[in-house]
């Protein structure tokens, strides 16, 4: 029987991460894609290794997160309880994200797994079994995430403006710029990585260490960068979105990488909770992992369906605007994953796209999706929490 | 099937392209209308007709160019510069057009010939309206460029340089028609009350395309005001 139980949350947290994989890839690629600094082809390649890497490396904190802060375990004490509550959670996620992707609603999977495990943990041990704390720090994080997105994408896209754009040579000026962003994101993936994490671990150090490791990662990084941009010839206004053309390659990964540090929760962390409450405790690396290769799986499978049709839309986006927008929805969605704060990465890239659009940087921008988001938000927690109870009464009655 | 919402909130098609789209054909319009009004000033009346024909066609596609455009931009679009002001400008722009296909049907209905002395004024006017519209063109290019670059001041001055250039050719060609008026009023003993009322109206209707070149540069200069 609890193999029976394992062998679902295998199942359906495989399936959630094959669709997180799948659709989220649009995210972090359509732009890069969009805007032609990279084909199909290799966004499909770059996004399931990034991902993978991402979840294997960061994705720690938004699982914890998910699976011990939301529901206090010591209001609800029956292991048996938890673990069906856990596996409903899984399961209404699974079935909401398959019926908003059928109906092309912006549902994002965090808001659903969350609002799942939310559901069960009421039902099961009333209000005080929810840890209302989290649910707050979580709730405002949906709300600051495509905010800080939006201000970050605002103000990379103004610095382009006046230190690129507006300089007496802005050829030579994004020869300085690209490689000095080349060196700050490859300083804050690795800071990312050493910081609280399995990799940390295993390095003697503080935060001073890890912080001056990484940014000698970005020196290093921004060296070769810089000679690579050098040889990109052209002129005017065309070598600037040349140069951001390569530029976006990094951007992309950046924001594969945290996309798959803070979304490989949502199918991992109940699975995890589940298996280790059936069997036992299995290391967090290798669920991590398969979670992982869930998501790339998706993506190889599925993802160029999705950013084809994405993609097709976003035809007149120029390489500094996809720059700007991957820059700060990665940067937030990469903080909010250290903080363990599981948040929707496809709210955070639009907040990015508003960001741009405030910033006068495109020409126009539907801001219609923005109702549709708000609304969807409103409508996921509530449907979500029943879907769950209702799947975890009849888990009860099954087993 | 797509649950993420990245892609409804780019325009598959930007409203500046089918700005300069328009353009396009505005200059097409204009251009082909000079070179047959050169040639009717020279009382060649045989190829006006079909230039009349090509002119109105040109009207046509630009009108569903302007129409799809303005289709496009329902309330929740936002755009880098005033919606309002964009509109306004698309509007004139068009009605160049409208003014280019009125002087053409005007010059088929009747071909009035040009009294001698009055011709090169007559094609110096045409010629200035024309160099108004490409000034206006040119401005609109700038300004698709102060959009790609993220309104540099730089880019900004030289748009408003180009703006002040249209509003100069249209100023000249104001006080050529002011001449071919004075003129015309001069010879009416001479001229039969209807040649006089042709000579009036046509000097009149090359203006009107012009004074809309102006005004698409006044609404240019309203969008990039700080």
């Amino acid at each position: 029987m609890l193999l029976a139980l394992i062998v679902l949350a295998i199942f359906a947290g495989l399936y959630m991460a094959w669709s997180i994989g799948s659709n989220d890839v649009a995210n972090s690629m359509s732009t890069a894609v969009g805007a032609k600094a990279i084909n199909l082809r290799q966004a499909l390649i770059i996004a399931s290794i990034l991902n993978f890497l991402g979840a294997i490396l960061v994705g720690k904190h938004v699982t914890d997160t998910i699976k011990n802060k939301i529901i206090d375990s010591s209001v609800i004490s029956n292991p048996d309880a938890i673990l069906l509550g856990f596996l409903a959670a899984l399961l209404s996620a699974a079935l909401f994200v398959t019926l908003s992707t059928w109906k092309e609603l912006p549902v994002s999977t965090t808001h659903a797994i969350v609002g799942g495990v939310a559901g069960f943990g009421l039902i099961e041990g009333g209000m005080h079994a929810i840890k209302w704390k989290t649910i707050e720090m979580v709730t405002l994080s949906w709300i600051l995430s495509p905010i800080a997105g939006m201000v970050i994408a605002f103000l990379v896209f103004k610095l382009i403006a006046k230190f690129v754009f507006s300089s007496e040579d802005p050829h030579r000026n994004a020869e300085i710029f690209g490689p000095f962003f080349v060196g700050l994101t490859i300083f804050i993936i690795i800071l990312s990585i050493f910081m609280k994490t399995r990799v940390g671990a295993y390095v003697e150090g503080g935060i001073i260490e890890y912080i001056a490791f990484s940014f000698i990662a970005g020196i290093i990084a921004s060296i070769p960068s810089y000679f690579l941009i050098k040889k990109i010839k052209g002129k005017g206004y065309e070598i600037v979105e040349k140069i951001f053309k390569r530029l976006q390659i990094v951007t992309s990964c950046y924001v594969a990488f945290s996309h798959g540090a803070n979304d490989v929760a949502n199918a991992a962390a109940p699975v995890m909770v589940v298996i280790a409450l059936a069997w036992h405790r299995v290391s967090d690396f290798y669920l991590l992992a398969l979670g992982g290769l869930g998501i790339a799986i998706g993506i190889i499978t599925w993802g160029h369906k999705v950013i084809r049709t994405v993609g097709s839309r976003i035809t007149s986006l120029t390489n500094t605007r996809g720059f700007s927008i991957d820059f700060g929805a990665a940067t937030v969605v990469l903080t909010a994953s250290k903080l363990g704060m599981p948040i929707s990465t496809s709210h955070t890239v639009v907040g990015a796209v508003i960001g741009v659009g405030l910033a006068r940087g495109l020409e126009a921008i539907d801001l219609s999706v923005v109702k549709k988001i708000v609304y969807s938000w409103i409508f996921t927690l509530p449907a979500t929490m029943v879907t769950s109870i209702l799947i975890y009464m009849g888990l009860q009655i099954i087993f | 099937m797509v649950r993420v919402p990245i892609g409804s909130i780019y325009r598959k098609k930007s409203p500046i392209e089918g700005l300069l789209e328009h353009m396009k054909k505005v200059r097409e319009c204009v251009l082909l209308l000079k070179e047959g009004v050169m040639k009717y000033f020279d009382e060649d009346f045989s190829s006006f007709h079909e230039i009349t024909n090509k002119v109105s066609e040109i009207e046509h596609e630009a009108d569903l160019i302007k129409g799809n455009i303005r289709a496009h931009l329902p309330s929740s679009i936002l755009m880098p510069v005033d919606k309002k002001y964009f509109l306004w400008l698309l509007r004139e722009e068009d009605a160049i057009l409208d003014h280019a296909e009125n002087l053409a049907q005007l010059l088929d209905l009747r071909h009035t010939k040009i009294p001698e002395e009055l011709k090169n004024k007559f094609k110096e006017h045409m010629d200035l309206v024309s160099q108004t519209v490409e000034e206006m063109e040119k401005a609109i290019i700038k300004f698709k460029e102060l959009l790609d670059m993220g309104f540099p001041s730089r880019i900004r001055d030289e748009l408003k340089q180009l703006i002040h250039n249209v509003h100069r050719k249209e100023w000249e060609a104001d006080r050529v028609r002011y001449e071919i008026m004075r003129d015309i009023y001069k010879m009416e003993d001479k001229l039969s009350p209807m040649d006089e009322y042709h000579l009036l109206k046509i000097s009149d209707w090359v203006d009107d395309i012009a004074d809309h070149a102006e005004n698409v540069a006044d609404w240019l200069r309203a969008m990039v005001a700080k």
